[in-house]
């Protein structure tokens, strides 16, 4: 491994994160093979619509799964926003849509993936519930289920497009993020760019895991 | 009947409650019957099950002036023009005739149970062991052949005809007004008209399980109509959005010159 490489996410994370990617993604790929009659064809490549249904349900199983993970590992994180810097970051947008001379200084996440985060736990804690409702839809009042669709859509909806996002910004957006989540090592330029308050924060309690260095205690 | 919008008219003031006709619908379906318990009324089974897709129900009304009257009205599928169940169908299993009913067919049927909250007449049922939903289709492959449903065909008291759309409701209202108190004309009004019309004898209200003003759930419009066609523009704004982004603000990236130390701040 290239010398001066730092680690920021370790292999648990990685693999919670692509459990929740890859059933998430699964989800809305069968998904949209129900909503739309247009899409009914992702169901003939799975044998029939009827497999497709199972596909997506069990995939569900799956996703509640990662989520339950993904949510009790980086709540505390990414969870909470610290005022009054994230709201600075926010009024300007973390300086990603206009032109802006001083950003402030962003922590291990930034508000915007915050909101990212919060808007899939809690969209995915809505997905799961009217998920399970809609899968068992005789055993509920038909007033509550009939709610839960629309519920279900606009939790797509939500994920859905946050999902776009993610993926521009995780990859062309801004370059040298995607390591971040295929070998856990990113270069220290990316880390000041991105996450600088992280950055110094760990320095300053030598914390940080360094390529070639030797490990300081209690590292990530 | 050849692609003719048709309408099944139910005089309930002529049924006799014979139940031909439920049986009938069996026998032409090749649908079994199965073993039921006797609740302490006639009407049997209790209610539509996915082998039962028209039911007399029996019903004892006293009225304001403490008449007894036994009601007897034939459920089963209304065959809405705006059918809640065809909107939300994800297959396909469900869908609109030339005739204007709604047929279903089966083997399309993913057994997700959508159609059964979103009818608004509680019509559709899911049979567990093909896991499948069942309803009436008013005999499809009996109107493509020309011949009669097989419940009008086997009512003896002419309680229930079948014709052409405008006619059938014009005799329903001729009916109606013939009968005079609160006789009316029940279906031709809501969800876009149904293609099974009542003559009722009593106000709607009086009956069990008819709904008084039935419509597509308001839910199923949200889901279907709004939120549905939302999601692919809101996922499609923010692929073109990240891609004007792209082209005309460009990517973050880390200043060049810069190994650590205090730049990088503000990002670009």
């Amino acid at each position: 491994m290239k010398k001066g490489l730092i680690q920021v996410t370790d292999a648990f994370e990685r693999i919670v994160h692509w459990s929740l990617a890859i059933s998430c993604l699964i989800l809305c790929i069968t998904g949209l093979g129900m909503m739309f009659h247009s899409f009914n064809f992702v169901g003939t490549l799975m044998g029939s619509l009827k497999s497709l249904k199972y596909v997506h349900n069990y995939a569900g199983l799956f996703f509640i799964v990662a989520l339950f993970f993904t949510i009790r590992m980086w709540w505390r994180e990414a969870g909470v926003f610290s005022m009054p810097e994230d709201l600075q970051w926010m009024m300007c947008a973390g300086g990603y849509l206009w032109h802006v001379d001083k950003v402030p200084e962003v922590g291990k996440y930034n508000p915007g993936q915050k909101m990212f985060f919060l808007a899939v736990a809690v969209f995915g804690v809505v997905m799961v519930v009217t998920g399970l409702v809609m899968w068992f839809p005789l055993e509920f009042p038909v007033e509550l289920v009939r709610w839960m669709y629309p519920l279900h859509a606009l939790g797509f909806l939500t994920i859905f497009a946050f999902f776009f996002v993610h993926l521009y910004l995780g990859t062309i957006g801004s370059p040298g993020s995607a390591p971040a989540m295929f070998s856990g090592w990113v270069t220290r330029a990316w880390l000041m760019k991105q996450h600088p308050k992280w950055l110094k924060e760990m320095e300053h309690e030598g914390k940080l895991v360094v390529s070639g260095e030797e490990k300081s205690a209690g590292g990530h | 009947m050849k692609f003719m919008e048709v309408v099944k008219l139910i005089d309930t003031t002529r049924c006799t409650a014979c139940r031909g006709c439920q049986v009938a619908c069996k026998q032409w379906n090749e649908q079994p019957g199965k073993r039921t318990r006797n609740l302490g009324s006639y009407q049997n089974p209790p209610d539509l099950q996915s082998n039962t897709w028209t039911l007399i129900r029996f019903q004892e009304h006293v009225d304001a002036g403490g008449t007894l009257k036994w009601l007897f009205r034939k459920d089963g599928c209304m065959h809405c023009t705006d059918a809640a169940c065809v909107k939300v169908c994800p297959s396909g299993a469900l869908y609109r005739t030339p005739y204007g009913t709604v047929g279903l067919k089966a083997h399309l049927c993913i057994g997700c149970k959508e159609c059964m909250a979103a009818c608004p007449f509680d019509i559709p049922r899911y049979d567990k062991a093909t896991d499948k939903i069942l309803k009436c289709d008013l005999c499809l492959s009996r109107l493509q052949a020309d011949q009669l449903p097989a419940c009008i065909k086997s009512c003896p008291t002419g309680a229930l005809t079948l014709g052409a759309k405008d006619d059938m409701i014009k005799k329903a209202y001729a009916r109606a007004k013939a009968l005079g108190g609160d006789a009316n004309v029940y279906g031709d009004k809501f969800v876009g008209g149904t293609h099974v019309i009542y003559v009722l004898g009593e106000k709607p209200a009086v009956y069990d399980e008819l709904p008084q003003n039935p419509t597509v759930p308001l839910s199923i419009i949200v889901w279907k109509d709004l939120l549905k066609p939302l999601s692919l523009i809101a996922a499609g704004g923010v692929l073109a959005g990240s891609f004007l982004h792209y082209i005309t603000h460009g990517p973050k990236t880390p200043d060049d010159d810069v190994q650590g130390g205090d730049a990088g701040k503000g990002g670009k």
